[in-house]
């Protein structure tokens, strides 16, 4: 148990360094993506996510294991997915950037952490009802990870898909690298030619094309090391995405070997449980925190619990360490993203469930089927919103 | 921006030095306090007033929210060279000069 809080402060606390210094934002990810096709932060988390797949499948087939998240699977994911989505893209930062955030002194994100609290408060009171009036007729199938039905090996299969993964990254580079600056007039040029030679001569080639930047542009990265004089300066300035990547991969690892898969929102849960119960509510009484949250093992203090606090204060040590810690003081007009985004991402993301790490990031990283729709769910709740923020200026996809 | 590629991972803005930054400061056409708002109502803001501005003229943001130091100069693109001053204790100012 000992071990169990200081594994969950150095993962706190270094998911905490990581996420801030890179800026790692899923909302970013996806609505940058979306609005000018900025990709840098969506590299970034494939990039995460597409490793942390592959030392948590060998993990795995070693048995170094605690245990997969995998909720039963159906339109709870889309439904709920979506609704948290929306929340994330409104209120300014998904259920990791929202903690770290908050670590950083943005008094916005601490509203949108209380409201937060206040949806998971209100799923908690209409649980008995949505069981079975959303939940049991919106599910289809138990829950499952492709880990544990494949039958090729997990390391085999996490390899397979982190190929392909690469494989359409580097057909994607290529290609708009082979079209230059008219890559996407090139590409629909070459789709309405069909089977001309060049047009199959460009198609093959377009992975090598991308590969090969892949690898240079790698390789340059490890080289942006060596060149570093002065680490004290660099550790203060803004951090690579990819290293935040890496980080969060090394501790997602630590993390899966011994406690579980890496989750925000479901501890943020708990501890809204917890704190109502310090004031005097009965919180254990509600079949939703005592049964499922808590699993009847009494309303206290968790491990992961533990883990997502220790990530507020490693952001604050970040940000203080490189002078971007203040106490930043939302305008008025910003007051109604915090709340009602915040609401959003904490009844969402208890009716999909799992927020952004549960789903995106770990939940694909396992292979869990339930997070392959809810992750569809929340990318088309990020793309709603942002269609609707960018009304005015007009987004690129 | 010709889609994308592994250089646009770590594209910057440059950043400008105290003294730079005072005197873009009074050259500003137009200055918009985005202090104690997130993303993405910086870029939004930072879009609409770019296409009212005149080529070669200034637009400075101060913002309190470190990603809008990337993504406010991602998010006009070509349509303005970008350059970023840093406090040191939280705040910062983007100038945009149109091109």
């Amino acid at each position: 148990m000992v071990s169990n809080v200081l594994t969950a402060l150095v993962v706190g606390v270094g998911l905490g360094v990581f996420l801030q210094k890179g800026r790692f934002c899923f909302v970013h990810a996806f609505r940058d993506f979306f609005a000018f096709k900025d990709s840098r932060v969506t590299k970034a988390v494939l990039v995460a996510t597409t490793l942390t797949m592959v030392f948590w499948s060998i993990a795995y087939a070693l048995g170094y294991y605690q245990g997969f998240w995998t909720p039963d699977w159906g339109l709870t994911g889309l439904l709920g997915g979506f609704v948290f989505g929306v929340g994330m893209t409104y209120a300014g930062g998904c259920a990791s950037g929202t903690l770290y955030r908050a670590g950083q002194g943005y008094l916005h994100f601490w509203l949108t952490l209380a409201f937060m609290g206040v949806g998971y408060a209100v799923f908690t009171v209409l649980f008995p009802t949505l069981e079975s009036a959303y939940f049991e007729p919106l599910t289809f199938g138990t829950g499952v990870t492709l880990f544990e039905v494949s039958p090729v090996p997990a390391p085999l299969l996490a390899l397979g898909v982190a190929g392909l993964v690469l494989l359409a990254y580097a057909t994607i580079v290529g290609r708009s690298a082979a079209g230059g600056a008219g890559g996407t007039d090139d590409a629909a040029a070459v789709r309405a030619d069909g089977g001309t030679p060049t047009s199959r001569g460009l198609g093959a080639s377009a992975p090598a094309v991308g590969l090969r930047q892949f690898v240079a542009g790698t390789r340059e990265y490890f080289r942006g090391f060596a060149e570093i004089d002065d680490w004290k300066a660099a550790s203060k300035r803004p951090w690579d995405p990819r290293t935040a990547a890496l980080g969060i991969t090394a501790l997602a690892v630590l993390w899966f070997t011994q406690v579980s898969i890496v989750g925000v929102t479901g501890p943020e849960a708990r501890w809204t449980g917890y704190l109502l119960q310090q004031v005097g509510v009965d919180a254990g009484s509600y079949e939703y925190w005592g049964s499922i949250l808590f699993q009847g093992k009494g309303v206290g203090l968790t491990v992961d619990m533990v883990m997502i606090a220790a990530v507020i204060l490693g952001a604050f040590l970040a940000a203080f360490w490189s002078g971007d810690f203040s106490i930043r003081v939302p305008k008025r007009r910003r007051v109604p993203n915090a709340v009602v985004g915040g609401f959003m991402m904490g009844a969402g993301s208890r009716l999909a469930p799992g927020c952004n790490i549960g789903n995106i990031y770990s939940g694909l990283a396992e292979l869990s089927v339930h997070s392959f729709i809810a992750t569809a769910g929340i990318i088309a709740g990020v793309y709603a919103m942002t269609h609707w923020i960018y009304r005015d200026v007009g987004c690129a996809i | 921006m010709t889609g994308p590629s592994l250089d646009d991972f770590v594209e910057m803005p440059d950043e400008v030095d105290d003294e730079t930054a005072e005197q873009l400061a009074d050259q500003a056409t137009e200055t918009q306090d985005m202090t104690g708002e997130v993303c993405p109502y910086p870029q939004v803001e930072a879009k609409k007033a770019i296409q009212t501005l005149d080529s070669g003229e200034l637009l400075v943001q101060e913002t309190d929210h470190v990603p809008s130091t990337e993504n406010v100069p991602r998010a006009v693109g070509d349509d303005a060279d970008a350059r970023v001053w840093r406090s040191g204790s939280g705040l910062y100012r983007i100038f945009l000069r149109k091109r």
